[in-house]
């Protein structure tokens, strides 16, 4: 597979070849993507005829990259008279300062040509190779190419232009120059995607946030959102790596949703560059001790889109919280359900953990009081729409089996959910962790309720409920003679009994009773689950493992850190530790940057992590595993108005610093220090 | 013409009580139009409240597409945001008021509650 090459800007991105060059593909999502349309799918650049070759690629920074090129196959060694530089940068729109260098002692006539085209692609056509309904119109206008599509009143249309005079066909722009002994030629080229309105106006004219910023304005945009978050200083090379990279990323994945007019996470590039509310919601719960303020606008805008009446195409009921919203074609012509698509049982029960967790650390009680209806109607779809069979569970199914989805829990892949044996089994299904998020939504929305909305008797109703829960939990979901709780129930309320790190997630929800956690530690951390990076989504020995199946096997990194946190809220230090270690040694093989998943291969197999062969990368929760590593690590939880600090630096890591964490304590800084047999060398 | 269209209209402020219930405030403008004429709306929005009026005035938020695909829109047989997304409708300003406003729509002619449907089929399957 040819390595491709990526910057991005909120939900704007370009994936290329080492090149720089797009070619059309319905494989891999190659292209410029805006809004879950791709406006360039080729974008190929020759000189008198010749194809180019990459020297080298420079693509330090997440919104531009710089492609250094020469002609012919760089087979033997390289002796060229001329060389090409392209300089691309994304902000909003894409672009491509093309410069030509003559090395030559003579002037020089060149002939370099770009072919140009889009199939204005939906992203799920891209996937599922789907038929275009419109048309693409290309009209050529002076140094400008524009290429229009349509479809009934729906109007795209990508407009390129050069700053260099240019010749323009329908495929393309040549450029006939000649330059002169040891001397360049450059040209600006711009790429705009349009996205019309009925009335024929940018939509993103109208938007409140400009949809193109200037490369210097994102830097400057990430630059003061890194400066808000807290310093950290550490002995911890990789730690201090991934930290960096993460929130540089978490800057890159900030777009402006179109007509929303707020700044959302994406999920992640290239498949998930949209608004998912699981994704969103637990990235939002990783990141809170650092960049608060990217909160309250998710908050907001999962309330406002919250389900409010019966839709079996989108999976929607009253009080439900979405899963998915796209803004492309298919997502418009109903197609596809996203618009939103409410398929997920986990959303509804994190929207009311998440609003608790934000008023904790913030005391932002406006929004709570704001957002009671929303929350209110999120605990009561729980209960509702959400216990399929009336037995006191979460579950799930799909009422649109063409386009929705079968598995509504974070491990949404067909096969994920299995019995030890490899059997699937049938639907509705509950699975384990939902259970969880059930119970501990219970607990924070009594909370919420006493404390900001007037309501003692709603409280005491909704902590009876979560203890009833619990009680029926542990007697239904436990596998005495395994010892640990099954992955789910089946549509007959038997147990489902793959060992998955599911029951990871239950530690952090609170369900687990203090005197059944130690079991579950010691499940997680067995060579069946743990590899030595990080917990396994399926262990080892179950019929379904496969080290690189999507959910069945891999290592996810945002799993690990809400393991962890479970870990460490039962106790587990040194086993939350042993995680956190496995995932920031993993992180330095990826440049800092955690993947959305690597391969479950035994650690002391490979020695390296294994790439996942098509992980999305950068990815918002992903890029939120290091931050919930650090408060995991030092043992921050906020009390009351205060910041409980208690450190446990994992062995060999040295000193923890983390300074000017925001809160409703104002700021303040956490020290820790790892204390071992091998950490006196680094005592200084 | 346009009954459905009309009822709607006539029974919002009964039923702003039970539908606006989150922190939504301004004034949003529907435009609907025919062949001939676009008809107008003024819809002041506020918690538990709505106030309804022919005509124009100052809006935060305006909302436009054919009478005829509004009236798809009331009868729960269209949805707004894809119609949005595919240019049906078009909407700008305040998008929180156009959310709140959609809580007024009912379901779909024909959905399924979830639990029958499922209660159903494990009764078929044995």
């Amino acid at each position: 597979m040819t390595e491709l090459v990526s910057i991005l800007d909120g939900n704007t991105f370009v994936v290329s070849d080492r090149r720089g060059d797009i070619e059309p593909s319905y494989a891999t999502p190659t292209g410029l993507f805006s809004f879950d349309t791709r406006f360039l799918s080729t974008w190929l650049l020759t000189l008198d005829g010749e194809r180019l070759h990459a020297l080298s690629i420079d693509d330090a920074q997440s919104y531009r990259t710089r492609y250094f090129l020469v002609p012919g196959e760089p087979v033997h060694y390289i002796d060229t008279k001329v060389s090409v530089i392209r300089h691309r940068a994304i902000g909003g729109s894409l672009t491509e300062e093309l410069t030509l260098l003559n090395h030559s002692d003579r002037e020089m006539r060149f002939s370099l040509r770009l072919a140009m085209g889009s199939d204005f692609a939906d992203l799920f056509e891209v996937k599922q190779r789907g038929r275009k309904r419109g048309t693409v119109i290309p009209t050529v206008g002076e140094n400008e190419l524009r290429l229009t599509y349509r479809r009934e009143a729906f109007h795209r249309a990508t407009v390129i232009t050069s700053s260099a005079p240019v010749e323009v066909d329908q495929g393309g722009m040549t450029w006939s120059i000649t330059v002169g002994a040891h001397e360049e030629w450059s040209t600006r080229l711009h790429v705009s995607e349009m996205i019309y309105a009925a009335g024929g106006e940018d939509v993103r004219a109208s938007t409140p946030l400009s949809g193109t910023r200037s490369p210097e304005a994102i830097r400057a945009e990430q630059q003061q959102l890194i400066g808000t978050a807290p310093k950290l200083g550490c002995d911890c090379e990789p730690l201090a790596g991934a930290y960096r990279q993460s929130l540089n990323d978490l800057g890159a994945l900030r777009y402006e949703s179109i007509a929303l007019g707020v700044r959302l996470l994406a999920a992640g590039l290239p498949w998930f560059m949209t608004l998912f509310g699981r994704d969103s919601m637990l990235t939002s719960l990783q990141v809170l001790p650092f960049l608060p303020e990217l909160v309250p606008p998710t908050i907001t805008m999962l309330a406002g889109l919250q389900g409010f009446r019966l839709d079996d195409f989108r999976d929607e009921e009253p009080g439900k919280i979405l899963h998915e919203l796209r803004y492309g074609e298919t997502a418009g012509f109903e197609e596809q359900p996203h618009s939103p698509y409410y398929g997920s049982a986990d959303s509804t029960p994190l929207f009311v953990i998440l609003l608790d967790e934000y008023e904790r650390w913030t005391g932002d009680a406006t929004l709570v009081r704001q957002l009671e209806f929303s929350a209110r109607a999120a605990l009561d779809w729980i209960d509702s729409y959400g216990d399929l069979l009336g037995t006191g569970y979460l579950w799930y199914q799909t009422r649109n089996p063409e386009t929705g989805l079968a598995n509504q829990c974070w491990k949404d892949s067909w096969d994920s959910i299995s019995y030890a044996d490899g059997r699937l089994p049938g639907f509705p299904r509950a699975t384990c962790e939902l259970q969880g998020y059930a119970y501990d939504a219970k607990l924070r929305g009594a909370r919420m309720a006493r404390l900001f909305w007037n309501d003692p008797a709603y409280a005491d109703r909704l902590e009876r409920e979560a203890a009833a829960l619990k009680e029926r939990f542990n007697r239904d979901f436990w596998l005495p003679d395994r010892e640990h709780y099954a992955l789910a129930f089946d549509p007959h309320c038997q147990p489902v009994d793959a060992l998955s790190s599911n029951i990871g997630h239950l530690l952090w929800s609170g369900i687990v009773p203090e005197d059944r956690a130690e079991s579950i530690a010691r499940h997680l951390m067995s060579p069946r689950l743990f590899s030595g990076w990080g917990v396994r989504t399926l262990a080892t020995d179950q019929g379904r493992y496969n080290p690189i199946g999507y959910h069945v096997g891999t290592v996810w990194p945002f799993d690990n850190a809400f393991i962890a946190w479970g870990l460490a809220r039962y106790g587990f230090r040194e086993e939350a530790g042993r995680i956190c270690e496995g995932m920031l040694s993993a992180s330095r093989h990826f440049g800092g940057r955690l993947p959305e998943a690597f391969a479950g291969y035994a650690r002391d197999l490979t020695d390296y992590p294994v790439r996942y062969p098509t992980a999305c990368s950068p990815q918002a929760w992903s890029a939120g595993t290091p931050l919930l590593l650090l408060r995991v690590m030092l043992g921050l939880e906020p009390q009351g108005e205060h910041l409980i600090i208690d450190p446990a630096v994992p062995e060999g890591m040295g000193r923890v610093e983390l300074l000017d964490i925001p809160g409703r304590w104002g700021r303040v800084d956490a020290l820790g220090r790892s204390r071992g047999p091998h950490d006196n060398t680094r005592d200084h | 013409m346009y009954e459905a269209t009309e009822e709607f209209f006539a029974a919002l402020p009964a039923r702003a009580p039970s539908v606006l219930r989150g922190p939504v405030r301004g004034t949003l403008q529907i435009a609907l139009t025919t062949d001939h004429h676009t008809d107008y709306w003024l819809l002041r929005l506020a918690p538990h409240q709505a106030v309804v009026t022919r005509g124009r005035g100052p809006a935060d938020a305006v909302l436009s597409s054919s009478a005829e695909f509004f009236e798809r829109l009331v009868t729960g047989r269209a949805q707004g945001i894809s119609a949005v997304l595919r240019n049906e409708a078009t909407f700008s300003g305040n998008v929180l008021l156009f959310l709140a406003f959609r809580r007024f729509f009912p379901a779909r002619p024909g959905a399924r509650d979830p639990r029958e449907l499922a209660r159903d089929q494990l009764r078929r399957s044995g």
